[in-house]
This record gives structure tokens, C-alpha cells and sequence, in this order.
């Protein structure tokens, strides 16, 4: 019942074989293959003007413009700023969040009293603060930082949270009997016990930390990638920001699949848990 | 009750990893009367969960012919009922709906179908589960449920994929000795692939062994029925049948 | 052998479980509640400048002003149209696209990464760009409501269907189903709890998106009142404005969206967090 002929399945075969290969000796490279007709689309779209030029260029404009950008030193400025802000409030963040969670994940009295006020807070968001943030702080490093460790704050919190409930409760009743400490009991079990959990809630709260970042950005800020797309907007300059989506999204991509996602795998798989 | 004849039956299929043509069933020719309970074993990769695929239609087969009836098949439909290792229930709906879930690709009305599900949920001691989800239940009872629903559809042919390996040994036996129960009651045409043997020829009227997708030999199993695990365990013909297809296994 | 999984004793509607539920809203209440008896006591005894933090009283007395002169009645009503219909377009069409992507593995796993890419750049990261191509107002905020709704929703369905298992879909097959039986009856359903898991993230991505865009490309709504009153240092309208915010969406996640959820990934017996 051969539906194709012997050359067409045996060239559809051989793409089969390639395919296969591909992914097992690159499989980055096989990660971006998804992405070609993307940009193919866009590029068609773009050149056959099925929207006027200037709301929606081509991948050849953002690339020029890329090259300038990089040239007069803006990008990498932006770049580096955007960056270090969220590594700032991400640190401050988390180094906030592990403990607050442990609190809540070990003191029943601390999690019936700081529970509500963490789920209020969490629906209130980060956006919602910037207005007040700017009376305070005006626009500046502190209340983007701010933003960010807010946004990070409440994932962390929270997974790490399910990893202490996650814990065997034999592993905590050992620890004691064999005379650890309450603080030895933290270290030595807790921690590495919700550890893949933390890592999970890490992963997640650092996405959530550079989208509020990029919204500071737009909002309020004076330089980084959000600015620049936000600046971009106010000159009407459609190329840019597209140019900044792209990056943001690149940037993102990469190092959440490249060096998040390996560490929060590497974690749950080391200690041979279950993480999810 | 329906027969099932399988005509120089072949499927190879292309793997990409090998980079190969790799042939899972070689020239299978074989003829279940209706009625007839048979059963097909072999070692691991001898091509037995595939021949069960083509048959149900979810593979296509590369050459040959199979008939139900005498009429060719296209693809899988309500003729030919399936059974899966993995119970392949639906966690949504609860074990009623489950049942009735045949009946109701066939238009049956509610009322109707819900009935005809009872009935069959009755049939295997299972009226009293009837509302509840998949989850709930234990593996042996699921697989009841997973029994019941592909016969609640009134098949032609009954197909039954390494259906009771899910399940822990003591309860297997007793769901073959149900299994049998409801083939006497029903008596479907069924082709029951596994891989353990005593099974095999407990289940069957004929047993068949498969290797590297050919079929190695036919072994006819005349015991009477209705089969007891605990007289067939010291039967001398029941031993003397197994240690024959076992042998006939391992040599291939 | 007897069938696991606990008897269900306690119907939902039983007063045990009426009465539980609101020994557990009171017990939420109470943190809440002696938060704002100290954020009263603290801005009286220290007495901090009203423009630097407002007193309860004052925002309260905002809050009574503002649902009197309708005020706050019409910027709720905008925010939260923009958002219904938003989210209604981005279901809509996310849906049944991420299903259609998720039927075929190889197909699936193709469009995977691609989803997943602009499910991440979802919501605040289009403002920009979506008051060029529709300038300010309606258009835009609308539609970096349906963005954030509608990539998270199709990565999810899509991730859904490609989870049940294959099995499945041949019973399916083999009990007589045909096509849009096996959509109605088998992918949606097998889908669900992963497509409300997305349902729930990609509205809280619209959420905030629509505050943030509110705040910069309108002239209604709660982001606008919030952004706005900033100019005249009327914190007590800026807290107001926050805790409406949070109160609103607490109550469409805790009391709608998260339920939803946990019953249904009950129900289809996967474990839920």
C-alpha cells in the first residue's frame, strides 16, 4: 500500500536521518531550526509590505540598526545597565526571600500571619507600586531596584515554601535525634532538602524580575533596554523597538535554557528528587 | 462474532537512528475463526504490540491483508476493540462515561447508554464504582473498567495488548480468570498479546509464537473449560503445554 | 481489593465545610486587618506628612469620594472590560491554535520553542510597540491584554495535548471516535488542566500588563488613576488605588482562577502543587 514513490521516500529518509542527527551532535543548533521560518515569515511579510514600512520593518533594518547601535555604544550601555540592575535586585531579592521562606515553611504561627499579607501583596504587583515609588524615590536606581526585589520576592518565597512542605518530615525528625541544632537542622536539611524547589522558585522569580525590569524600563526609567524601546516609541522609530523585543527575548531565552533550566535539572536530579 | 484473517501481513518502517529499514513483521498469515481465543507470544521485540497495532489500525500495514469478516479494514474503528497495558482510561470522565463511551460515538442516547454501560460494569463487579474517576480506582480495577468499555462497544474482534502487565501477580490471576469468565458469557473473537506464558496458554485455544516478526509455531491448547489457576497449576497437560510454548519461545 | 483514594464523606455543601471555609477567610483576614491598625497607629504617633504616606482615614474617605462621584466605579469598569475582552479574544484564538499545534508530536515539538519564546516576552514588553501600531487608548492596552493571554494559553494547550498519552487517543480512535469528537471529547478535556494552569499565568501577566499600560497610554482606568493622582501627591488616592488593584485581582485568582485549577488537576488525578 505505498502511498510515495521509492525516491521520495527515500529522500524524506534521509531528511529523517539528518534531522535525527542533527539534534543528537548540535542540539543548540537544533533548538534554533524552529526560529528559520519565523524569521523567513517576517522577512516576507516585511518585504511584501503587507503592512506599511514604518510600523512593520524587516529582519534587514533591525539588523542595521543593531550594527549602529552596538557601533555608537548604546546597546552594550543599555545592555549592561539592564543587566546589572536586575542582578542587583535579583540578589537582593532572593537573599530576602530564603529566609522569609524558611520562616514560613518551618513557624506554623509565622505562616498563618504572614501568608495572607503575602498573597495580598502578591496580587497588589510590582507595577501597581511605582507610582508611590516615584513620590519617594523619584525616577531613579532605587525604585527600579525596588520593583525587582519585589518581583523576585514572591516566587522564591513561595517555592521554596513547597520545597520545606515537600520535605520528608523523617529527614527533619532524624536530624534532631541525632542532636542537631535548630540552626544546624536549617543548613544541613532544610536547605538542601527544598533546594531544587528554591531552584525552580529562582528560575521563575528571575523571569518575573526582568519582565518588571523592562516594565520599570518603559515606564520610568533613563536608560536600558525598556528605555530604549520607550525612547524608541516617543521617536516613532518602530525598528528599535523591535530591535529591543528581539534582544530582550534572545537574552532571556538563551539564559534560561543555556544556564537556568541545566541548574534547576541538575539539582532535582543530583539528589534523585522529584522536583515538580 | 467475527473472524480475523491476516494475509502475508508485513510492516517495515524506516528508523532514523539506525538509518535502516527495519522489518517488524515478516509474511504473517494467520486465521482466528470466530469465537476463537487466541494468544501471541514472544520475546521482547519480536514484533507481537506492532501486529496488534496494524491490526487495530493504528499503524498502517506495508503489505499483505487484513480482513474482518471477510472485508479489509481502514484504520481503527469500533469493529475491533482495544485493550491497553497502560488501561489507557479517560481521567476525565468518570467510570460510567467511560463504559458508555463507545455507545455514545455510535449516537446512543444517554439513558440508553448509561444502561448498557451498567450492564457491562455489572458483568465485571464493578456496578458499585460507576461514578466514580480513573484515579480513585486500583490498577486491577481500572483495567476491568478498560475490559468492559472496549466490550461494551460490541466489537467484532476483541484485541488485548500485554493487558494485565500493569498489574501485580495476584491480582493478575484472578482478572484472566474473569477474562474467561466473560469470553465464555460473550464469546468474542479475541487475539491477546503477551509475554508470559503460562498466561498465554491458560487464556487461549491456541497459542502462537512470534519471533523477529515471523511466526514461529501454532500450539493448540485443548483444555476444558471453565480453567481454575488452582487445578491447572498441578495439571500435567496444562505444565506439559506451557513447558512446549516456552520452549518454542526461548528457542527463537 | 478495595479502590483508593479517600471516601469522600463531606459533600461541598455539607455546613462542616461551610463553616471550615470561613473559619479559614477569617484567619486570612486577621494578618490583614492588623496590618492596617498598624499602618493607622504608625502614621498617627509618628505623624507622617500626608504626602509622603496617607492615613487609613484619608484613604477611606478617598475611596467613599470617588464611588460617589462615580469616579472610581467607571476607572474599575474600564480596567476590567479591557481586560474581559482581551482576555475573551486571546482564549478565543489561543485555544484552539495551540490544540491544532499539539495534535500532530512532531508538529508540536517543532512550534514548541517558538511559543515558548514569545510566551516569555509576553505583556508589558509589547507596550511600546503597541501604541505605535494603535496609538494610545483602547486598541492597545486590549491588545497587550491578548498578547499576554494568548501566547502563555497556546504554549500551554499546546503542551496539554502533546501530554496525553498516546494510548488514550487511540481508545479513542477505537471506541468509534471521529474528529471533532476526538477534539470535544478527548484533547480539550486531556488539555484542560494545563490550558487553566495558562489561563491563570497569562492573566496575571495581562493583569500587570494592563496596569503598566494604563499608567502610560490612557486616560481611564485604574493604572491611569494610580499614575495620575502621583501628580498632585494624592497618596491616598495612589493607596487606594493599590489596594483595589489587589484586592481585585485576589479575588478573581484565589476565589476563580486558582479553585478552577486545583479541581481540575484534581480530577484528572495528576498531582497537583
Amino acid at each position: 500500500m505505498a502511498i510515495i514513490t521509492e525516491e521520495q521516500a527515500s529522500l524524506w529518509n534521509k531528511l529523517q536521518v539528518a534531522w535525527v542527527r542533527l539534534h543528537q551532535h548540535w542540539p543548540n543548533a537544533a533548538a534554533t531550526l524552529p526560529f528559520v521560518p519565523l524569521v523567513l515569515a517576517w522577512w516576507l511579510t516585511a518585504m511584501l509590505e503587507v503592512f506599511p514600512r514604518a510600523f512593520f520593518p524587516g529582519p534587514g533594518e533591525v539588523i542595521l540598526s543593531l550594527k549602529s547601535l552596538i557601533y555608537k555604544g548604546i546597546l552594550p550601555e543599555y545592555l549592561l545597565d539592564s543587566i546589572t540592575r536586575l542582578i542587583v535586585g535579583a540578589s537582593a531579592g532572593v537573599a530576602i526571600a530564603i529566609p522569609v521562606g524558611v520562616l514560613i515553611g518551618m513557624n506554623r504561627h509565622a505562616n498563618r500571619g504572614l501568608w495572607p499579607l503575602l498573597l495580598f501583596f502578591q496580587a497588589v504587583g510590582d507595577i501597581a507600586w511605582l507610582p508611590i515609588l516615584l513620590v519617594w524615590f523619584g525616577f531613579g536606581l532605587t525604585t527600579m531596584t525596588f520593583v525587582i526585589v519585589y518581583t523576585v520576592l514572591f516566587p522564591v518565597v513561595l517555592n521554596t515554601v513547597l520545597g520545606i512542605r515537600s520535605i520528608n518530615p523523617d529527614l527533619l525528625r532524624a536530624a534532631h535525634s541525632l542532636g542537631a541544632s535548630r540552626a544546624r537542622i536549617i543548613w544541613e536539611v532544610v536547605l538542601p532538602g527544598a533546594l531544587p524547589n528554591i531552584m525552580t522558585g529562582l528560575r521563575n522569580g528571575l523571569g518575573y524580575g526582568w519582565r518588571a525590569l523592562i516594565a520599570a524600563e518603559i515606564i520610568v526609567g533613563t536608560s536600558g533596554i525598556g528605555f530604549l524601546m520607550f525612547d524608541a516609541r516617543r521617536a516613532g522609530s518602530v525598528v528599535e523597538i523591535m530591535l529591543g523585543m528581539i534582544v530582550l527575548g534572545l537574552l532571556w531565552y538563551v539564559v534560561d535554557a543555556w544556564i537556568l533550566a541545566p541548574i534547576e535539572r541538575a539539582t532535582g536530579e543530583r539528589w534523585g528528587m522529584v522536583t515538580r | 462474532m467475527k473472524s480475523l484473517t491476516l494475509n502475508h501481513l508485513s510492516k517495515t518502517y524506516f528508523d532514523p537512528y539506525k538509518g535502516t529499514q527495519v522489518t517488524a513483521l515478516e509474511d504473517i498469515s494467520l486465521s482466528i475463526a470466530p469465537g476463537e481465543f487466541v494468544s501471541v507470544v514472544g520475546p521482547s521485540g519480536c514484533g507481537k504490540t506492532t501486529l496488534l497495532n496494524v491490526i487495530a489500525g493504528f499503524l498502517p500495514e506495508t503489505s499483505g491483508s487484513i480482513r474482518v469478516d471477510g472485508k479489509p479494514i481502514f484504520g481503527p474503528g469500533p469493529d475491533r476493540g482495544v485493550v491497553f497495558q497502560s488501561f489507557a482510561l479517560f481521567p476525565w470522565k468518570t467510570v460510567l462515561e467511560n463504559v458508555g463511551f463507545g455507545p455514545k460515538m455510535r449516537g446512543v442516547g444517554r439513558d440508553d447508554r448509561d444502561a448498557i454501560a451498567m450492564d457491562y460494569l455489572q458483568l465485571a463487579g464493578l456496578a458499585h464504582a460507576a461514578d466514580r474517576y480513573p484515579a480513585e480506582l486500583s490498577g486491577g480495577m481500572q483495567q476491568r473498567v478498560g475490559v468492559v468499555r472496549a466490550l461494551a462497544n460490541e466489537p467484532d474482534v476483541l484485541l488485548m495488548d500485554e493487558p494485565f502487565a500493569s498489574v501485580d501477580a495476584q491480582t493478575r490471576l484472578t482478572l484472566q480468570e474473569e477474562l474467561i469468565r466473560i469470553w465464555l458469557d460473550r464469546r468474542t473473537t479475541v487475539l491477546f498479546i503477551t509475554h508470559d506464558v503460562p498466561e498465554a496458554v491458560f487464556l487461549a485455544n491456541r497459542v502462537v509464537v512470534l519471533s523477529k516478526g515471523r511466526v514461529m509455531n501454532e500450539i493448540t491448547v485443548d483444555l476444558p473449560h471453565p480453567r481454575k489457576w488452582d487445578e491447572l497449576v498441578e495439571n500435567d497437560a496444562f505444565k506439559l503445554l506451557s513447558a512446549q510454548v516456552l520452549h518454542s519461545v526461548r528457542a527463537a | 481489593m478495595g479502590s483508593l483514594g479517600g471516601d469522600r464523606v463531606l459533600s461541598a455543601r455539607s455546613p462542616q465545610v461551610f463553616l471550615a471555609r470561613v473559619r479559614s477567610a477569617v484567619l486570612f483576614l486577621i494578618p490583614l486587618s492588623l496590618l492596617v491598625v498598624i499602618w493607622s497607629f504608625v502614621v498617627n504617633v509618628f505623624e507622617i506628612n500626608p504626602r509622603i504616606f496617607p492615613s487609613v482615614a484619608s484613604v477611606w474617605q478617598a475611596g467613599v469620594d470617588s464611588v460617589v462621584d462615580g469616579t472610581l466605579v467607571r476607572h474599575i469598569g474600564a480596567s476590567l472590560w479591557r481586560i474581559a475582552v482581551g482576555t475573551t479574544i486571546g482564549l478565543a484564538i489561543g485555544i484552539p491554535l495551540g490544540i491544532a499545534m499539539g495534535v500532530i508530536p512532531a508538529i508540536a515539538s517543532f512550534f514548541n520553542p517558538l511559543v515558548r519564546f514569545f510566551s516569555v516576552l509576553a505583556g508589558i514588553a509589547w507596550i511600546p510597540i503597541a501604541t505605535l501600531w494603535f496609538g494610545y487608548g483602547f486598541g492597545a492596552i486590549t491588545f497587550v491584554i491578548f498578547n499576554a493571554v494568548f501566547f502563555v494559553v497556546a504554549y500551554n494547550a499546546l503542551l496539554g495535548v502533546s501530554s496525553i498519552p498516546m494510548q488514550v487517543r487511540h481508545a479513542a480512535a477505537s471506541l468509534g471516535a471521529g474528529r471533532v469528537a476526538m477534539i470535544f471529547e478527548v484533547l480539550l478535556p486531556g488539555a484542560l488542566p494545563n490550558i487553566v494552569t495558562g489561563v491563570r499565568t497569562g492573566m496575571g501577566f495581562a493583569w500587570r500588563g494592563l496596569i503598566a499600560a494604563e499608567m502610560i497610554a490612557t486616560d481611564r482606568g485604574l493604572g491611569y488613576m494610580l499614575f495620575t493622582a502621583r501628580d498632585f501627591y494624592k497618596t491616598e488616592v495612589i493607596v487606594l488605588g493599590m489596594v483595589v488593584i489587589g484586592l481585585i485581582w485576589l479575588a478573581l485568582d484565589r476565589l476563580l482562577l486558582a479553585p478552577l485549577e486545583r479541581v481540575t488537576t484534581e480530577r484528572w488525578g495528576m498531582v497537583g502543587s
